[in-house]
This record gives structure tokens, C-alpha cells and sequence, in this order.
């Protein structure tokens, strides 16, 4: 019996390898096409677990009725993505509504902020103009933790990976979970850049 | 269950003392392994979520930013948990995510997790937890969990639970030898002694007491019965003496009763053998053999006493007592001299009886102890207090017999005593009686004679005168007439012969009244050739006068070769005997047989016998009884009643005697029986006829005489004969069909006539039976007497007279193997 099933089992891995190779084809002819998409989906994923991680103070989100709003400053490179991944989701118990604006003063009552490349000259703007508000700001501009802000996505070995400031963080009343500074890149702010 | 029943008691309460505990253990170490498993799973079913839980807490950030490195790395903190052998993550999608598998074991995760839960595998617990993020599942995770441990632990837990129960065992061992004992010692004690009861039936052993349980309470019941079969056993025990004394009395009584009445029995039988003889020979016999074999005794005899000479002449020894009295020297005939012994005392009356012969100093006694008698018992035969002989029975051992014994023979002595008396008697009123007859007879015979003499004298004188002148002329022409034929002159003489005798007769007559005269000349006369001439003289009368009238009659003679020679006148003798002729040839009137015999009679002296015969009418008792008297006649008108008248006178001149054999219609026999002189006279007797002496014949001799068988056996044998004897006839007929049956037959049997229980008649019908060709020779002392009763028994070829002399004997073979060969 277990020569057997060491047989069958031998059959089974066969037919995955064969599987795996037929998936990487596909897969190669697919990132060719919609590389991009699969990127921005992978990030829009990332910013609603952003918020799982993170503690907002309390006066920021005082009860359940009070929406979580994330907001996409500039371009929207996302597309529906983010929509798709927040829909019918919560965080920490809140609603989440998404805003789109090229207006920082639009996006004031957001608790989270994704700055797109599109707005690369105006960071420290829109980084100061956010200041001492609990306000998680994400982007993907080179640069950007150590500048004040305090998620920046990059690639590494076309996988996408982040960075953090914690100082930033703190600086703004946010908590940042453990688990999420052990996975990200922990950046620390230049000095005097601020 | 069979075997426990059969162990012994204490072993089966050790048994099952064990047994409960071992059962008992043995359960609740079960229960406690079934609980300690099963709270052992939970436990690891509870520890290992708590594991997958926290696992999954602290990987759902790796898992939800897709950081697998990260997860990994996680994961891997599992190699401080030694049960868990693989883990592994899962998308929320169900792709593998991390794995980790501890080092040294191999693992096929599942491509897909299964629903959250767990479940027990063979080796292992396999479970999957949901990965949540704020209520949000974002993955599963997989562990697996090692069933090594619990596995170990329940060996341990086995092992424990043996050591427990063996340990256990052995404390419950240990304590159950006296936890048990107070159950077992009396229950023990009692089966010990119930084993004690029953091998040794002795009832007087107790169990000690065992105090007030139930066991004791057991063993006073036990003890209680004992008690009462104990004493029931003694009951029974003393009842049972006292019925084997009884029995033992009554036994010995019965056979004292069974004693007396089989030696009644054996009296009556001596008795009555005794009262149906009559000469004392026989019935001394009679008793001693049945008191040898029926008391029976080891000797036994019978010794008359002559007060004349104050001796005892041993008159009967028993045939079994011969051998031991040849020793003794008191066979028969023997003489054994009264001594101050106890036959002074048995001829004064007395039964004496004494216990232990060899005490006792006298030659008689001693004589007994010589041949092995060590007990004599000696009984007076007498009538009327005179003691005339002694009854001796002795035997081998000392203090030999009974007082009823004693009694018996003293009782059967009287008997005998009486018999033998009885037959003395007998036997002298048979003398007086003949006597007395022929007394009777001598007288009446004179008074006749003497009447009738007288008248005969006148009647002579008147016939001597009538046939004078017939002598006269019949002289005259026999001397004087030249001229006579032979045939006349022969005619004249017979005449003459006639007119002489007649002359003769008639001078004879006046001799009736006369004394015989002593004076006569005698002369020898051959009596044989007077036969021969008074055939011839008579002729005419029995051959030719019956001829013309159409009888015949037929003339025999039986003449002994060795007839001795008599003394007497021939004369007369011829008349008498023509006389005798004339009268059978007148007692036969349709003819028949007339024989004339001489022979010499067996007796001593021995007498000379001539006899003539007919086979006529024959006389009754009355006539026989007066045909000797003078003018009786039978023969009417023509008889004149002086021819045996005649003869009677010519006997009694010879001193010579005459006999009458006669019976109605059986003939008649006239024997004339003439002394033998003394010394012998001139002309001696013939030599005897040579005996051709039989072959060598197988012969059986019957006789219960131990003597006589002794000497017919040396005699026979002498003559090369071989001979058998039988002592008895019932011992005579068996070995008679022993030789029958192995078929070498006796030639010829000899056998005593009178002989106890089977006599010679017996013996003859048993013979004759068998084989009807075998002679029988019966010898007797009655030979006589039954030949002159014409009682010769059936079966019998020859009846000898005792003491049968060898001549006789070897005659009476040698007929009777002639007869047995025709």
C-alpha cells in the first residue's frame, strides 16, 4: 500500500510540475500584456492592508459611523483595482469610501493618502500641509519616506516592497504595527529635510 | 469450570483473591489509560490550535503583504516545538504560501487546505486554523502534529500499569496466604479428618472446636455427628458380636443336630440292611463296611467272645480295615486276648472309649498304636446283659470321637447285639422246626410200616407160593430143554432175572416191620453200569409197550465219568431203580423225557447221587409227602402202591437216603443218595477226566470278602488267567464298564450272591446288560438252596457252592465258555 501510494504520490508531483510550466507560460504571455495592472492591483491590495496595521488616534476616527476615507492625490494609476479590493470591506469597523482629487485640500479628512507620480515636484507641499495630522501617506517616488513621508512602495526583483518611516509616523500620532515595520524597510528622515 | 471445582481449597481461595485483584487492577489501569489518552489528545488538540492560532496571528501581516520569506522565517520558530513535524500557510485562495517541515522528516503538504478542524491520523494530528485579518480570513494554516509522544506516553503508561499489577500481584500473594487461612485451616481440618474417618473407620477422633462463625458451627455439627455415629457404631458392633456368637451357637448346634441325624439316618440304614439278613456273617458285614464308610472310621471290626477261654475271635474286619489288620494280626478268624485293657471292662457291658491309645501299656492298645490307631471305641454286643462279642471302631487321631459318636455306636452296638441274636434265633427254630419234622415223619413212617408189615407177611406167603412153580419150570427148561432158540433162552433168563427179584420183593416184604439187619453183605457195585443194565431191563416197558400206543419216550443219561464205588446190594439196588422207571414212564402218559444222572454231590464226605427224571405230571405236596407209604397209589386199579414203598425199604437198608423233586405238571425228580465208603474199596474211582484249562480269559472277580477274593485271585491267576477284582458290586459294575467302554471286556465274570448295597444279582443284571454273551458265575453259600428250588437268579450262567472247589471252578469255566462259544 505505501509503495502504492508513494506511486500515486509520485504521479501527482509530476502532473504539478507539468501544471507549473503550463501556468508560467501563460502567466509570461499575460505580464506582457497587463504588467502594469497586475502591479497596481498588488499596491492597491497593499493599501488597504496598510490600514489593518496602523493605528489612527481616536479623534481621528471617533465612532463607527464616520467613514474611512482613502484618497488618491493626482493621477489615478489604479484604475477599479482599489475599488474592487475595498469593496464590501471594513477597517477597523469603518466604511471605507475612496476620493480622488489633484487637490490636497480635498483630501484633508483622509486618513490615508496615496500621492501619485504625477505629483513628484509637489511632495513637500502636500507633505506639509498634512503635517501633525494623523494622515498615512503612501506614494512610489524615490525618496519619499526619507522626505517625511511615511510608506514608499519600490520594486525589488520586479516584486513590490515598502518603505517606512516610523518617525514620520509617530510624528503624525499613527501606531504602526510591529509586524508591519518588520516587513517594510525602515527608513529614517533626513536631517533638516523636514 | 471444572478444574477450579477440583483445586484444593486453599489454592482456590488464593485463586480468587488474585483473580478479583488482577481483574480489579487490571480494569482501572484500563479506565485511567482510556481517560489518560483521551485527555492527552485534547490536550494536544487544544495545544496545537493555541500553536496555530499564534502562528497564524503572527503571519497573517507576511501572508496579507505576500512577504513569504518573512512567513517562513515565522514559521520556523516551530523548531522549538518538537511535536510539530510540518506546518505550512495557505492563500486565502488556497496556494500554498510557506511550509516549513521539521529537519529529518518528510512531508507532502496538501495542495489544498481542508476545512478548519482537526483530525487524528495514524501517526499523527493533523489541523487547519483559519488566518483572519480584522475579520477577514486571509489565508489557512496548516500544522501537523507528532503522535510519537502520545504513543510513548502510553507505553510508559502500560508499563507502569504491568509494574503496578505484577507488584500488586505480589502484595495480594503475600497477604491472601493468611487472609485465607481462617476460611481454609477449619474447613481443611474438617476434610482431614472425614479422611482420617474414612481410612481408619475410627469414630472417636474430633475436630477442635473453631469458635462461633459459621465454620465453627460446622465443625460442632460434624463433631455432634460423629458423636452419634460413634455410639451408633458401638451399638451396631456389639449387636453385631453378640449375632456372631449366636450364630457360631446355632451353627454349632445345627451341625450337632445334622451329626445325630445323619448317624440316625445311618442306624436306620444298618438296621434295616441287618433285618434282611439272617446269618450273622453278612450282617456283621453290613455293619462294619457302613460304619467305615458312612461314620466313617478308619478301622473297624467285629470280634465274638468265648467266655470258655476268655478270648475274642475277631469274627468281621472291614474290607478297608483289612490292610491295617493284616498288620494288626486281628484279621478275621484272629484271636486277641482280654487283658486288664478296657475289653475286660466292654465284655462286662461297658462301651469304652479310649481317647489316646498309646497311654495305655497293654499288648492290645499297643498293637493298635502299632498301625496308626490312636482312638478306640469299644461296644458290648449282647442281649439281655450276656455280652457275646465286641464292636471295636477305631480311628487315626487321637481323641477321635464325639460323645455323639460314642452314643452312636453304643446305640447301633445294641442293634446289632439284637440282630445278631435274632438271627442265632432264626437260625435254631429253622433246626428245631426240621427237626422236629423230620421227627414227625420218622414216626409216622414207623407206625405204618409196622401195621402194614404185618399184613405184608400173610400176602408174601400167598406170592411166594404162586410163582414157585414158575421158578420151578423156568429152572427146569433153561437146564434141561437142549432144544431152545437163542431168542427163547435169552427170554427165560430176563425171566428168571424177574422171578428172582420178585422173589427178592416178596421176601423183602416180611423185612417191612423188620429192623434192617446190619449183618448184610455188602458188595462194591459200579452204579453206572447198573444204569446201563436196568435201561436194558426196562426196555420194553418205556420204549415199546408207549410205542404201540403211539407215545414216545425219549431216555437220556448223565452218567459222571468219576462216579466213586458204593457198597450195597446189586440186586436190590436194580429193582429199586427198574421201580423208579416203571413210575416215570407211568407219570408220562403223552410221552416226554426220562434222564438218568449220576453224580458226586460237593459236600464232604461226598455222597453219590442217582437220579431219574421225567418230564410227567409231577406231585403235588401232599403226595410227594405220602408216595413213599405202602398201597398209596395214584395208579387206580393198576397200581399197587409197593413200588415205593419197595425202593424206601432198599434205601434205608443201604443207609442210604432218598429225595423227591417234584412239582404239579414240572416233572419229577427221584434221588437216590448213597454214602461213599470210608475207605476206598477195591476198585478205585477212574483217574479224573483231565481238564482242558481254559485260555488265558480276562476274568472280573466281585466279591466284598477280602479273603475270598485274595484267594480266587491267586487261584485263577495260578491257572494264568488275568483277573480283575472289585471290591463291591457297585465297583464291580464300574470297572466292568470301564473295560467295556475302552473295549477289552471280561471273558467272565465272578461275583459273590450277598454283598452290602449292590449284590451279585445286581452285578448279574448289570452284566448281562451290557453284554449279554459274558458268563456270569455267581458263587454262593445258598448254592443249594437255590438249585433245589430251582432259583438259580435270571442273568446267572452257574451257580458254585462255597467254598468252591477248584475242580468245580475250572468245570464251570470251561462250561460256560463252551456255552458262551455255541
Amino acid at each position: 500500500m505505501a509503495i502504492l501510494n508513494q506511486t500515486a504520490r509520485r504521479r501527482a508531483t509530476r502532473l504539478q510540475h507539468v501544471l507549473l510550466v503550463m501556468l508560467l507560460a501563460v502567466g509570461l504571455k499575460l505580464s506582457a500584456q497587463t504588467a502594469a495592472t497586475k502591479e497596481y492591483q498588488i499596491k492597491a491590495a497593499f493599501l488597504f492592508n496598510f490600514a489593518q496595521f496602523i493605528e489612527w488616534p481616536a479623534d481621528a476616527l471617533t465612532n463607527t459611523d464616520v467613514p474611512f476615507r482613502i484618497g488618491i492625490l493626482g493621477d489615478d494609476p489604479f484604475g477599479t483595482a482599489l475599488e474592487d479590493t475595498v469593496q464590501g470591506e471594513t477597517i477597523h469597523s469603518h466604511k471605507i469610501i475612496v476620493q480622488r482629487s489633484r487637490e490636497i485640500g480635498d483630501l484633508k479628512n483622509c486618513q490615508l493618502i496615496f500621492i501619485d507620480k504625477s505629483e513628484k515636484n509637489r511632495v513637500a507641499d502636500v507633505l506639509s500641509e498634512l503635517d501633525s495630522k494623523p494622515t498615512v501617506t503612501v506614494s512610489e517616488i524615490d525618496g519619499f519616506a526619507r522626505n517625511g513621508g511615511v510608506i514608499n512602495f519600490y520594486l525589488e526583483e520586479k516584486k513590490v516592497r515598502f518603505e517606512i518611516n516610523p518617525v514620520a509616523a509617530q510624528n503624525d500620532g499613527l501606531k504602526i504595527s510591529s509586524q508591519l515595520l518588520s516587513l517594510g524597510k525602515i527608513v529614517q528622515p533626513a536631517r533638516g529635510g523636514k | 469450570m471444572n478444574w477450579l471445582n477440583n483445586l484444593p481449597l486453599k489454592r482456590k481461595l488464593t485463586l480468587i483473591i488474585l483473580l478479583t485483584c488482577s481483574v480489579v487492577l487490571l480494569l482501572a489501569c484500563s479506565v485511567l489509560a482510556a481517560y489518560g489518552l483521551y485527555d492527552f489528545r485534547q490536550a494536544m488538540v487544544r495545544d496545537t490550535t493555541v500553536l496555530a492560532d499564534v502562528l497564524a496571528g503572527n503571519t497573517r501581516a507576511a501572508l496579507a503583504f505576500q512577504d513569504d520569506n518573512e512567513a517562513r522565517q515565522t514559521l520556523q520558530a516551530l523548531e522549538s516545538e518538537p511535536n510539530v513535524s510540518a506546518a505550512c500557510l495557505y492563500t486565502a485562495k488556497g496556494n500554498q504560501f510557506a511550509t516549513y517541515t521539521r529537519s529529518g522528516t518528510k512531508n507532502i503538504f496538501p495542495s489544498q487546505p481542508a476545512a478548519d478542524g482537526y483530525r487524528f491520523e495514524r501517526d499523527h494530528l493533523v489541523l487547519f486554523r483559519p488566518v483572519m485579518l480584522d475579520n477577514r480570513r486571509i489565508g489557512t494554516i496548516f500544522l501537523q502534529a507528532d503522535l510519537r509522544g502520545m504513543y510513548d506516553r502510553l507505553r510508559l503508561f502500560s508499563g507502569i500499569a504491568i509494574l503496578v499489577l505484577f507488584g500488586s500481584f505480589l502484595v495480594a500473594l503475600a497477604i491472601s496466604a493468611p487472609l485465607q487461612r481462617p476460611i481454609s485451616r477449619p474447613i481443611l481440618a474438617l476434610a482431614e479428618t472425614a479422611r482420617l474417618i474414612a481410612k481408619n473407620k475410627d469414630f472417636t477422633v474430633r475436630v477442635p472446636p473453631q469458635g462461633r462463625n459459621e465454620t465453627g458451627l460446622l465443625t460442632d455439627a460434624f463433631n455432634q455427628l460423629l458423636v452419634s455415629i460413634e455410639e451408633r457404631d458401638k451399638a451396631l458392633r456389639t449387636t453385631n458380636e453378640s449375632l456372631k456368637t449366636e450364630i457360631a451357637e446355632r451353627k454349632g448346634v445345627e451341625q450337632k443336630l445334622q451329626d445325630q441325624l445323619s448317624r440316625l439316618g445311618l442306624l436306620h440304614q444298618i438296621t434295616r440292611a441287618t433285618s434282611e439278613r439272617q446269618d450273622l456273617q453278612s450282617i456283621f458285614q453290613v455293619v462294619i463296611r457302613s460304619l467305615e464308610d458312612n461314620l466313617p472310621v478308619d478301622f473297624g471290626c467285629i470280634c465274638l467272645y468265648d467266655p470258655a477261654t476268655h478270648m475274642l475271635t475277631v469274627a468281621k474286619v472291614g474290607i478297608h480295615s483289612e490292610t491295617l489288620a493284616m498288620e494288626l494280626v486281628t484279621n478275621n478268624q484272629a484271636r486277641v486276648e482280654i487283658d486288664q485293657n478296657g475289653l475286660a471292662q466292654c465284655i462286662s457291658g461297658r462301651l469304652v472309649y479310649e481317647s489316646d491309645l498309646s497311654r495305655l501299656p497293654f499288648p492290645f492298645p499297643q498293637r493298635l498304636v502299632q498301625g496308626g490307631l490312636h482312638s478306640l471305641v469299644a461296644a458290648p454286643l449282647g442281649v439281655e446283659s450276656k455280652v457275646f462279642g465286641v464292636l471295636l471302631a477305631a480311628r487315626k487321631q487321637p481323641n477321635g470321637f464325639s460323645s455323639g459318636e460314642c452314643e452312636f455306636i453304643r446305640q447301633l452296638s445294641e442293634h446289632v447285639g439284637l440282630a445278631a441274636h435274632q438271627a442265632q434265633l432264626y437260625e435254631a427254630l429253622q433246626q428245631a422246626y426240621d427237626d422236629l419234622r423230620q421227627t414227625q415223619q420218622a414216626v409216622m413212617q414207623q407206625e405204618r410200616l409196622k401195621a402194614l408189615g404185618q399184613m405184608a407177611s400173610g400176602i408174601t406167603h400167598d406170592i411166594n407160593n404162586a410163582i414157585s412153580p414158575v421158578m420151578l419150570y423156568t429152572d427146569w427148561l433153561l437146564e434141561h430143554e437142549q432144544n431152545l432158540s437163542p431168542r427163547a433162552r435169552d427170554h427165560l433168563a430176563t425171566i428168571q432175572h424177574a422171578i428172582e427179584d420178585v422173589a427178592h420183593t416178596v421176601s423183602r416184604m416180611r423185612e417191612f416191620y423188620r429192623q434192617p439187619e446190619t449183618q448184610l453183605t455188602l458188595s462194591p457195585v459200579k452204579l453206572n453200569q447198573l444204569m446201563q443194565q436196568v435201561i436194558d431191563l426196562s426196555r420194553a416197558r418205556w420204549s415199546d409197550m408207549p410205542q404201540q400206543r403211539g407215545v414216545f419216550i425219549k431216555m437220556e443219561t448223565d452218567l459222571a465219568s468219576d462216579l466213586p464205588i458204593v457198597l450195597g446190594i446189586e440186586s436190590e439196588i436194580r429193582e429199586a431203580l427198574v421201580n423208579l422207571i416203571f413210575n416215570a414212564v407211568d407219570a408220562m402218559p403223552e410221552g416226554g423225557t426220562l434222564t438218568l444222572r449220576t453224580k458226586v454231590s460237593k459236600t464232604t464226605p461226598p455222597l453219590v447221587h442217582v437220579e431219574v427224571s421225567d418230564t410227567g405230571v409231577g406231585m403235588d405236596e401232599d403226595i410227594r409227602r405220602r408216595c413213599l407209604e405202602p398201597f398209596f397209589t395214584t395208579k387206580g386199579e393198576r397200581g399197587t402202591g409197593l413200588g415205593l414203598a419197595m425202593v424206601y425199604g432198599i434205601v434205608q437198608r443201604h443207609g442210604a437216603d432218598i429225595e423227591i423233586d417234584s412239582a404239579t405238571g414240572k416233572g419229577t425228580t427221584m434221588r437216590l443218595i448213597f454214602q461213599v465208603p470210608v475207605t476206598a474199596p477195591v476198585e478205585t474211582n477212574k483217574p479224573e477226566t483231565a481238564f482242558v484249562i481254559p485260555a488265558r480269559l480276562q476274568i472280573l472277580v466281585v466279591d466284598d470278602d477280602p479273603l475270598l477274593i485274595k484267594s480266587l485271585r491267586d487261584t485263577l491267576e495260578t491257572d494264568g488267567h488275568f483277573v480283575v477284582t472289585a471290591n463291591g458290586g457297585r465297583e464291580g459294575i464300574e470297572a466292568f464298564r470301564a473295560a467295556h467302554a475302552d473295549n477289552k471286556p471280561f471273558a467272565i465274570v465272578i461275583t459273590d450272591l450277598g454283598m452290602p448295597y449292590v449284590d451279585g444279582r445286581h452285578v448279574a443284571e448289570a452284566v448281562k446288560k451290557m453284554s449279554p454273551v459274558t458268563p456270569v458265575v455267581m458263587l454262593t453259600g445258598w448254592g443249594q438252596r437255590l438249585m433245589a428250588e430251582g432259583d438259580i437268579p435270571p442273568h446267572v450262567d452257574r451257580v458254585l457252592n462255597k467254598p468252591p472247589k477248584l475242580r468245580d471252578l475250572r468245570e464251570a469255566l470251561v462250561q460256560c465258555m463252551q456255552s458262551a462259544k455255541s
